[in-house]
């Protein structure tokens, strides 16, 4: 049900423009908490070492880097294809609160979590990279397909016979009628996925993150520049080689690929330790439950841990999250009319195009890794790179609806930045507006994930966990992770129902390619 | 173009395809025959051209050992640790933390040997030149407020004593003497940091400085070692107790001569050690009250 | 026999009241036509009378305005799904896979009739509109039953086709009430004709007893 409205947003004390000033003001705010150091001795140096590295690709690895393209494909076919089937389990369900809530918490759990927790299970093996992929896609995919299936026409469901079966009526009257959404917006997901497989790669997958990691600490520039080249070719061309015809061959191959990945073996008794044991918390692991010593230790385990680990690390990740949704603000407004061919000329806005799908379809991982390489491990890079990355996937959507309201300007309609500011930025704000908080808690997840490369936020304590072997304590830390998601996520739900933010107007794939 | 009449069947039929390869996934392809003894070592320095050098020491022990053996190379320090808890290895070669962790939570499992040079390990503090630091008896209040880097986390002579002999001369957290503390991730790492000047100061391994000025890859301009720590056990081979079952009785001990008696120079320098010699657990009590004290393992 | 009976009903389309104080009788195996503009409520009538004779618990087939089909199957799934409650959902999932040569040989017939065959595997999305719409006859047809409900089931069926149509649903079917616009058809098969305006029954006559001029004030503006 849509809620109710509320009558025009001016009429509210704090408009949509308040609320977006509001959001910037927020992100200033943090200023004072945030470490903004460039603490490389000489970061132009590396920057221009870097970037000179793309002059003279060095692609004598290519053998292995090859090898990591395939595996980059197999490992994001298989975890979208099984992440796909599980959504389309849960999405007709998905209106029980337990299935929300279960798919929410998946999704909630970045993949690279996900990794790091399977790998003390299963070690850097194909069920380990599937999964880490599979559980959050699935999560998202629940969410997305029941949104789909609640749009789609029921109306031959309407006038089948009375009395057919729940599920007969699903498979032939409701689920086909929303295949065509689903198969849009999973191919698009496949897109995510390759990228997703890419930075498992970091954590210890045959990926193109490995090669990536690997080049990048022994300085060798050039390969790190072939590695790069050569993922970007794979995310442009994919449209074009991974056809949906093709799609269920190149799976079967896929799944061949990782039987034969090798890699440590299953053990069922691992698994089983792992939950009954190393997930525990440590006073409680083979301690009397009904001892009250038992629970002492319990709480001051818990209160040492919030307060010396998850509460800064909270805080930290909450200063990153703000300050990068303000870059972001910047980078979309000042981005999206780089590709609008009204706005800068058709040739100008071809590179244009070019400028945003670097900064999109570079995971945002890899981007603050690359970043971190060259400025140094402080909040800084971060911040940077979040705010491209989302920056540039909100101006590239923002761009293309900018295009699409060209052919509707009146003809006397102002040139250059006249239009800019008195029809484009007015007409699509928004939807700038519902795109920034729809990527809130994506910015915040992936503010957490970044820990991982140093910065001291959630993520950077959860690695110190798994490093330390506490399972227990990076269990207990990514808990607070999707507490802080599900949080982001409730406030940013509230703000677009306050402002009349929804995405509905707009086609499906524009839409769904925000999550 | 494909008509859609056709289109449902394929999907299925892939869609059969699929499942039967997931389940075959999950039980985790073909079991191997014969058992094979795998194992690892933490990747301490740089990683390229690791599985090459390694494999050498696997032929070495499997002619050695008489069964298979198999390198198998991991990302991180705790994935080592984890390998080893999940008897997806069953020797490594640990440093003091990591060996203390794995022995920990693996029950019966044994250090067997160390290098020479670890019975009496040193950490080196190491700083850029542009910070004027010089060599002294010990560190000085001139160091606070730099900027300082530690190795990886789950490290003994990158993380464990240096934080613990920070500790003791200073007595505070190291963030409080360092205007930054960070995680290079390995040591080899940590040296380039520091002659990049990313980091004004930072921590290794002196195995590891010493090999790389041997080869001449220390800018002697730029990076001077500032202080050497007190002496402290570090590196270690450890198995698994359960290996005796797998590969029969005496196998441990079997294990342990091949190590000690290896001589050969390239071998060696892999670790880089000039022999290996006995070891057993409680060699590595230092190292686990030392962790116990910083936190790091909890019990 | 009286086979339904309104007497001084308002039917509502959601809170919005379409049709008010309908007096009306059907008897079993009467063959009715609904006439009158678009507007007259005639859908609403026809969508009623559904509803009422399914809660009653009679065998009744619909074919709906908007057909209500699912693009992307094939004609054979959508006629099938007439029957979706004669068989198990094991069954119907496994017709969904693979179409069953016994659902196949029932249905191929009923295709046949209205010209419909060859078109029998192809998706409904590719078909055009009067093929569409004798999918949505067809799909009536097998579903089978006494009583038959069309509202405008042949509006997009050239006037051969119709023929052929109108003449296997008063076949296969006792009881037959459309709505249509054709007035000609209408008279020449249904028994009675019933015309609606401004959401009241104002004719209610045998088809033979008629006049054109009362037909003529039905459509006026």
């Amino acid at each position: 049900m849509r809620p109710d409205r509320k009558g025009p947003a001016g009429r509210h004390w704090l408009g949509r423009r308040e609320v977006g000033i509001g959001v910037v003001l927020v992100g200033l705010a943090m200023l004072p908490f945030a470490d903004l150091e460039v603490s490389t001795h000489d970061p132009w140096r590396h920057v221009s070492r870097f970037l000179a590295g793309f002059l003279s690709p060095d692609f004598n690895s290519i053998r292995s880097i090859a090898w990591a393209v395939v595996y980059t494909v197999a490992f994001g076919l298989v975890g979208v294809f099984i992440g796909s089937l599980a959504g389309l389990l849960l999405a007709p369900a998905y209106h029980l609160r337990p299935v929300r809530i279960l798919a929410a918490t998946l999704r909630a759990v970045h993949e690279l979590f996900w990794a790091l927790l399977f790998l003390q299970v299963f070690g850097p093996s194909a069920i380990t990279g599937a999964l880490a992929i599979a559980l959050p896609y699935s999560g998202i995919f629940a969410k997305v397909y029941s949104e789909m299936l609640e749009e789609a026409d029921r109306r031959p469901d309407e006038v089948l016979p009375p009395g057919s079966g729940a599920l007969s009526r699903f498979l032939y009257a409701r689920l086909p009628m929303a295949l065509s959404p689903f198969r849009i917006y999973t191919r698009y997901r496949i897109e995510c996925g390759l990228r997703s497989s890419a930075v498992l790669g970091f954590v210890g997958l045959p990926t193109l993150g490995f090669e990536l990691d690997a080049f990048f600490k022994v300085g060798r520039y050039e390969s790190v520049a072939a590695v790069l080249l050569i993922y970007y070719l794979m995310i442009a061309t994919n449209r074009q080689w991974l056809r949906p015809s093709l799609i269920p061959v190149f799976l079967v191959a896929a799944f061949g690929l990782l039987i034969t990945l090798g890699g440590p073996p299953f053990r069922m008794e691992n698994l089983v330790r792992f939950l009954t044991e190393d997930i525990v918390p440590a006073p409680l692991r083979d301690a009397s439950l009904l001892a009250s010593s038992t629970w002492d230790q319990l709480s001051g385990w818990l209160d040492v841990l919030l307060s010396t680990q998850a509460f800064p690390g909270l805080w930290s990740t909450v200063v990153v999250t703000q300050m990068a949704l303000a870059v972001t603000m910047f980078v979309a407004l000042l981005g999206f009319p780089l590709i609008v061919a009204r706005l800068v000329g058709k040739v100008p806005s071809i590179s244009g195009h070019l400028l945003l799908v670097v900064g999109r379809s570079t995971p945002e991982y890899m981007l603050v890794y690359i970043f971190l390489q060259m400025l140094g491990p402080s909040m800084l890079p971060a911040i940077i790179a979040l705010g491209l990355h989302n920056g540039a996937i909100i101006a590239h959507l923002l761009g293309r609806q900018a295009d699409a309201l060209t052919p509707t300007l009146r003809p006397d309609a102002p040139r250059g930045f006249n239009l800019y500011v008195y029809e484009f930025v007015p007409r699509l704000y928004g939807n700038f507006l519902a795109y920034i908080f729809y990527r809130w808690e994506i910015i915040l997840r992936e503010s957490a994930i970044v820990g991982i490369l140093g910065v001291h936020t959630l993520g950077f304590y959860i690695d110190g966990a798994i490093t330390e072997i506490r399972l227990d304590r990076a269990v207990l830390l990514i808990a607070v992770t999707v507490l802080a998601t599900f949080a982001v996520d409730a406030i940013a739900r509230g703000l677009r129902r306050r402002f009349q933010l929804s995405m509905n107007d707009l086609a499906s794939r524009e839409g769904s390619a925000i999550y | 173009m494909t008509t859609n009449s056709d289109r449902p069947r394929r999907h299925l039929a892939a869609l059969a395809v699929a499942a039967v390869m997931s389940a075959a996934l999950a039980t985790g392809g073909p079991a191997m025959a014969q058992p094979t003894l795998s194992f690892s070592a933490i990747p301490n320095q740089d990683e390229t051209h690791l599985l090459e050098r390694f494999n050498k020491v696997a032929a070495y022990l499997q002619k050695e050992l008489g069964v298979p053996v198999k390198y198998v190379p991991v990302k991180s320090y705790s994935a080592a640790v984890t390998a080893f808890k999940n008897n997806h290895i069953q020797l490594a070669w640990f440093g003091g933390l990591t060996g203390v962790q794995a022995r920990l939570a693996v029950p019966g499992s044994v250090a067997i040997a160390q290098g020479i040079e670890d019975t009496a390990f040193v950490t080196y503090f190491i700083a850029h030149s542009s910070t004027g630091l010089s060599a002294k008896p010990t560190l000085g209040d001139d160091v606070k407020g730099k900027t300082f880097t530690f190795g990886s986390k789950g490290s003994t002579s990158g993380r464990l004593m240096p934080e613990f002999y920070l500790r003791e001369i200073f007595k505070t957290d190291p963030e409080k003497v360092f205007s930054r503390v960070g995680f290079s991730g390995d040591h080899t790492k940590t040296l380039d940091l520091v002659s990049s000047g990313a980091y004004q100061i930072g921590a290794l391994d002196f195995t590891v400085y010493e090999a790389a000025l041997k080869a001449g890859k220390v800018d002697t301009k730029a990076v001077t070692v500032i202080w050497k720590t007190p002496p402290y056990p570090d590196y270690n081979w450890s198995i698994r107790g359960d290996v005796d079952k797998t590969f029969g009785p005496g196998f441990i001990k079997k294990v342990q001569d091949a190590l000690v008696k290896m001589n050969d120079p390239e071998l060696l320098a892999t670790f880089p050690r000039t022999k290996f010699i006995p070891a057993a657990n409680k060699d590595y009590q230092p190292v686990e009250d030392t962790a116990h004290l910083l936190n790091l393992i909890d019990g | 026999m009286t086979l339904l009976s309104l007497a001084g009903e308002t039917i509502g389309w959601k809170e919005h009241d379409v049709l008010v104080g309908v007096d009306l009788s059907i008897q079993e195996g009467e063959t009715i036509a609904f006439l009158g503009r678009s507007g007259s409520g005639k859908s609403t009538l026809i969508t009623h009378l559904y509803r009422r004779l399914i809660a009653a618990g009679r065998a009744t087939a619909l074919v709906p305005q908007d057909h209500a089909l699912v693009p992307p199957l094939s004609v054979f799934h959508n006629v099938y799904m007439g029957r979706l409650d004669r068989r198990s959902s094991l069954y119907n999932f496994a017709n969904l896979v693979r179409p069953l040569r016994r659902e196949v040989a029932a249905i191929r017939p009923i295709l046949a009739e209205i010209a419909l065959e060859p078109e029998m595997f192809r998706p409904v999305e590719r078909l055009s509109g009067g093929q569409k719409q004798r999918t949505a006859i067809a799909r009536a047809l097998f579903r089978g039953g006494d009583i038959l409900l069309g509202d405008e089931p042949i509006s997009a069926i050239d006037e051969k086709q119709s023929a052929v149509v109108l003449d296997t649903i008063r076949r296969r079917f006792s009881t037959v009430l459309l709505a249509l616009h054709d007035v000609d058809l209408a008279r020449a098969y249904c028994s009675r004709i019933i015309g609606l305006r401004g959401g009241r029954i104002v004719i209610d006559k045998p088809s033979g007893k008629i006049e054109r001029g009362e037909i003529e004030a039905l459509y006026a503006a």
